[in-house]
């Protein structure tokens, strides 16, 4: 795949390279810059009650993407949802974006199609959603298109007929039916990429047949837009086993069913399926197509005609971080004794006891969902950490190459078992690692973790937002000694930095790698860490726009939960408990 | 504390074990790894057995390739015991300096050499993580085998038409016994395999985010021969008033510069190359724009990662003005000029961490030409030289000289045209508000002067 070529009306963006929102000068103020460098002083918010989508360009099928004018407005304020699927604003700016284009396309990518393929089962929802977020969180104009969406907004009876799955139906009917559909969700795509500026848009579909993979690769290729398939192969029986289950309990295919009769009929669906599934090769190979299979969930990635950008290689880096999970992300706020940022005091009376109620409280509501990760004796610490802190003594050193030629006796025993990488957490579905800060506070406040035999990881990313020059005052305070500051603040307080400070825009860009790291953990995680970093994370997790994140509100009493599903995360509130 | 930093390093140590048959761009791609690491602030080094080899073995004299030939024996064990020793220094410095990354570059081409390694990282608690560079492109490899030789310390006295053909036949030799890395033999192990550079890739079992990162860095790479031009833009009107930021315009003596550029790049490129195009890159600033106005290349790209460090409330001010009004951050910034952030501003380190997705996109590109400013060609040269951090903000780089930067296997040659316009000195010893370099005083041999410091590196 060429990506240059798909450059040609993307003329905007390569004029204006990167953080082209367009760039003032002021030569009246002799050369002195006005603006500041990644900030969006500038960028109000936009206006998304008047600005209504322009889908109603027909094509076949009359596309509907673009959502009612009550969809968009709600999108503003209620962050109890994972905003994941819906329509981004054109002017929308993400959280961890590091600029703006007039095109809204970013890093000279131009328009990328990601076609997933795969029967049911391997997880391509899961994938395009993940997927989604992701971008949508770098700033890369993101959607999934879910051929499913499609079919059950067009059927009336929540048909789940098999024959509406498989490639060219025999029935005329079921058949042209199939047509309508595809013809409907491709026209969606194409609005997105021409009224919406679109970036990427993610084709979640069984996309069964070589043939039908190259017919779509030449429809797009004339409109420049590049394609790039995915797809997902499962050997490994046990992760489709998970997946079945996953579907038959929360696939809307089988809102009303029952959960025995839904997993006959989806084990069923994938049965029929198979043998019209063409895996992809070198027939694929030879249509020059460019493709990623993704082997097991990341247990192996091949990637072929793979000169990319440096948009999907960013992609693949995602890719190589992705796991299904079935654990949840757990937020609590760190106890706080002093606003004072730069001073780093041990916990007081009140909170050790917050601790405790913290412990207590999330213990029992995990072991009442069957987690038995709790160890209510503490033992030593795993064979494998121990062992590590053994190893970087030197005097463990003896078997290291000064044995030369000894070492090619091998104990083939040893060797050829492969076990979990040393010091790597999450791994296991039944585990459960807390991550927090390095502040002397958190530590403390995990304390009774510890205790339990709970792995306790410090990042030095999780320390709470500086807040600079502004630390310890109330917001009068500063309204009145900072009064420009505080102005442009208000306007625009994701961005806005005040001397000395960072900006929730600092933060995201800080904890990218604990993100990356968060994906691939398949356990439980709880993150203690102060509110603004919290709101961070739970922006990323639940794909808040970056006008929503200071918002956020989390109070001290409640632990947040993120439940991962393969359409969308939810949130919930657990009470903290008083157990005094 | 590093701000900006990899997680996971606490918990996981990597060792990068290369796989490969000479002139596979095995070194250019260990050495690459361990800039970028460094760079990002992360423990790494490398550890190349043919170095160790050459010490080891110094009594031989010439490694011709009978050297490498599987039947000599006193071959092999020369080459065993650099294999042993480079191993050796690498679990040590694991363990006495806690490094996080080490890479062992060799070419590890045998099933039982490779079970050794993993067999040594596992016991230790290592991640191994092999990475084999194959390649079948006789184009490609015979453009490794020329780089390789000119830089070889092999070949450091020999034709170099009797250079290629003996490392022809040292590869030959090599591939008597060569075991490639595969989906079926291998899939128990955390591997990559760069099939033709980037035309096909395996990702075999990456388990951790760290060696996800190395990855992601190795997946950007190229090993083409190529140059890359890096150039501050020409004087501008602040230069000559003192003042640092803004957005000012060039002066008289940086329009000179800007008309004389397009002839230095010509002349640096030979007659030969007169017609390569080069891609250019500038900052969003008009002193860069103006720089680049009579450059003939048609594939301009501005990008806002290049602009200038953002001096925040100094922005616009003189040193001598900063020191007045905010004497404090001035000798704070002279304390620690990585880490300092200017008030409302940036600091260096915030400059890599927007440079980052601009290092990813310049590892893809071929020839090129960037026209930034001070700070941000501190940087980049820091990433690209390997320059440590706390040395990197006081490197000097004077106005109207184009430097060139031509990365190799196993240097990276710098070379700079100076255009013989006359411009003012924006370098800032430490501890003074006065601007220039002090020539003949102690100062100069403790700041990176790439004049000086400008040969083959």
């Amino acid at each position: 795949m060429s990506l240059p070529s798909a450059l040609s009306d993307d003329e905007g963006e390569i004029f204006n390279g990167f953080g082209s929102a367009p760039i003032q000068r002021n030569p009246s103020q002799s050369g002195r810059r006005t603006k500041k460098r990644w900030s969006f002083h500038n960028s109000a918010k936009p206006n998304l009650i008047d600005e209504s989508s322009s889908s109603t360009t027909g094509g076949p099928g009359g596309g509907n993407f673009g959502f009612s004018k009550t969809a968009r407005s709600r999108r503003m304020s209620d962050t109890n949802t994972d905003g994941v699927h819906n329509e981004i604003d054109p002017y929308h700016i993400s959280p961890a974006q590091l600029y703006s284009t007039e095109s809204g396309r970013l890093f000279h990518a131009g328009k990328i199609c990601i076609a997933l393929a795969g029967l049911p089962g391997r997880g391509k929802t899961h994938l395009s959603v993940s997927l989604t977020r992701y971008l949508r969180w770098l700033g890369v104009k993101t959607h999934s298109f879910h051929l499913g969406d499609y079919r059950r907004a067009n059927s009336e009876s929540n048909d789940v007929h098999f024959d509406l799955f498989i490639p060219q139906p025999d029935n005329p009917k079921n058949n042209e039916f199939r047509q309508k559909i595809v013809n409907e969700c491709l026209n969606d795509m194409l609005n997105f990429f021409k009224n919406d500026k679109g970036q990427v848009a993610i084709y979640d579909a069984v996309n069964a047949l070589p043939e039908y993979r190259k017919e779509l690769e030449e429809k797009f290729a004339k409109l420049d837009i590049q394609i790039l398939f995915i797809e997902s192969l499962v050997t490994d029986d046990a992760i489709i086993l998970k997946n079945m289950i996953e579907a038959a309990k929360l696939s809307p295919d089988y809102r009303n069913w029952s959960y025995e009769q839904a997993y006959k009929d989806y084990s069923e669906r994938i049965k029929i399926l198979t043998p019209y599934y063409k895996e992809m090769n070198e027939v694929d190979n030879k249509n020059n197509l460019s493709y990623i299979k993704f082997i097991n969930f990341g247990e192996r990635i091949e990637l072929y005609n793979s000169n990319y950008g440096y948009l999907i290689n960013k992609v693949v880096f995602f890719l190589m971080n992705s796991r299904i999970k079935s654990g949840s992300v757990y937020f609590a706020r760190c106890y706080k004794n002093s606003l004072d940022y730069t001073h780093d005091p041990p916990l007081d009376e009140n909170g050790l006891k917050y601790a405790r109620n913290l412990t207590k409280s999330l213990e029992e509501y995990l072991v009442a969902n069957g987690k038995d990760y709790f160890k209510t004796t503490p033992t030593l610490s795993s064979p494998v950490n121990s062992a590590f802190e053994l190893a970087k003594s030197a005097s463990n050193l003896s078997s290291a190459g000064a044995s030369g030629t000894s070492l090619s006796t091998l104990d083939s025993t040893t060797s050829s078992v492969r076990r979990p990488a040393a010091g790597v957490d999450g791994v296991d579905d039944n585990s459960f690692v807390v991550w927090t800060s390095a502040k002397k506070r958190t530590i403390e406040t995990t304390q009774h973790f510890r205790e339990k035999n709970i792995k306790i990881r410090h990042r030095i990313q999780l320390s709470q937002k500086n807040p600079g020059i502004v630390g310890g005052m109330e917001t009068k305070e500063i309204a009145e000694k900072f009064p420009t500051e505080y102005e442009q603040f208000l306007k625009d307080p994701y961005h806005h930095r005040f001397s000395r400070a960072e900006s929730y825009h600092d933060l995201a860009i800080k904890i990218e790698p604990l993100i990356l790291e968060m994906e691939r953990m398949s356990g439980d995680i709880l993150i203690i860490a102060d509110d603004t970093v919290l709101k961070v994370f739970y922006g990323y997790l639940m794909s808040c726009s970056c006008y929503d994140i200071p918002s956020l509100n989390f109070s001290t009493d409640e632990i947040i939960e993120i439940k991962f599903n393969a359409y969308s995360n939810s949130a919930r509130r657990i009470p903290i408990k008083d157990f005094d | 504390m590093p701000v900006y930093s990899i997680s996971h390093v606490e918990n996981v140590r990597v060792c990068v074990v290369m796989v490969g048959l000479p002139a596979r761009g095995k070194s250019l791609i260990a050495q690459k790894i361990v800039r970028y690491l460094s760079w990002l602030s992360i423990k790494s080094k490398c550890f190349n057995v043919g170095g160790y080899r050459r010490e080891l073995a110094a009594d031989v004299g010439d490694f011709t390739a009978e050297f490498f030939d599987p039947t000599n024996k006193r071959g092999l064990q020369y080459r065993q015991s650099a294999v042993d020793s480079a191993i050796n220094d690498m679990m040590k410095w694991f363990v006495n300096e806690n490094g996080v990354v080490g890479i062992l570059d060799a070419t590890n081409s045998t099933k039982q050499r490779r079970a050794e390694i993993l067999k040594l990282c596992r016991d230790n608690y290592i991640e191994p993580m092999f990475l084999e560079s194959w390649c079948d492109d006789q184009d490609l490899i015979l453009q490794n085998i020329l780089d390789v030789k000119t830089t070889s310390p092999d070949y450091v006295n020999s034709e170099s038409e009797y250079a290629t053909k003996d490392f022809l036949k040292r590869i030959k030799f090599y591939e008597q016994n060569y075991e490639t890395m595969d989906v079926k033999h291998d899939s128990d192990l955390t591997f990559i395999k760069l099939v033709n550079v980037n035309q096909q890739i395996i990702l075999n079992r990456i388990e951790s985010y760290l060696e996800s990162r190395i990855v992601y860095y190795v997946m950007n790479l190229h090993i083409k021969p190529r140059s890359i031009y890096l150039s501050r833009h020409g004087e501008s009107e602040y230069n000559l008033t003192g003042q640092i930021g803004g957005d000012a315009n060039l002066s008289e003596r940086g329009w000179r510069y800007a008309k004389k550029l397009p002839e230095l790049v010509l002349k640096s490129l030979g007659e030969e190359n007169k017609h390569t195009n080069l891609t250019v890159w500038t900052s969003t600033l008009n002193r860069t724009q103006q720089t680049a106005s009579f450059l003939p290349y048609k594939k301009k790209l501005q990008w806002k990662a290049l602009d200038e460090l953002d001096a925040g409330e100094c922005d616009g001010m003189t040193y001598e003005e900063i020191e007045q009004k905010f004497p404090e951050d001035f000798k704070a910034r002279d304390d620690n000029k990585y880490e300092y952030r200017y008030r409302g501003g940036e600091s260096y380190r915030d400059i890599v961490i927007r440079l980052e997705p601009i290092i990813m996109e310049l590892e893809r590109q071929e020839n090129i030409l960037i026209i930034t400013h001070q700070a941000v060609l501190r940087c980049l040269y820091a990433y690209f030289m390997n320059v440590p951090q706390e040395e990197s903000p006081w490197m000097s780089i004077p106005l109207h000289t184009l430097i060139k930067l031509e990365p190799r296997a196993y240097s990276t040659i710098v070379s700079r045209i100076k255009a013989d316009i006359p411009a003012v000195s924006t370098y800032k010893e430490k501890g003074t508000s006065q601007l220039g370099e002090i020539v003949n005083g102690t100062t100069s041999s403790k700041s990176r002067d790439l004049i000086n410091d400008s040969k083959c590196v």
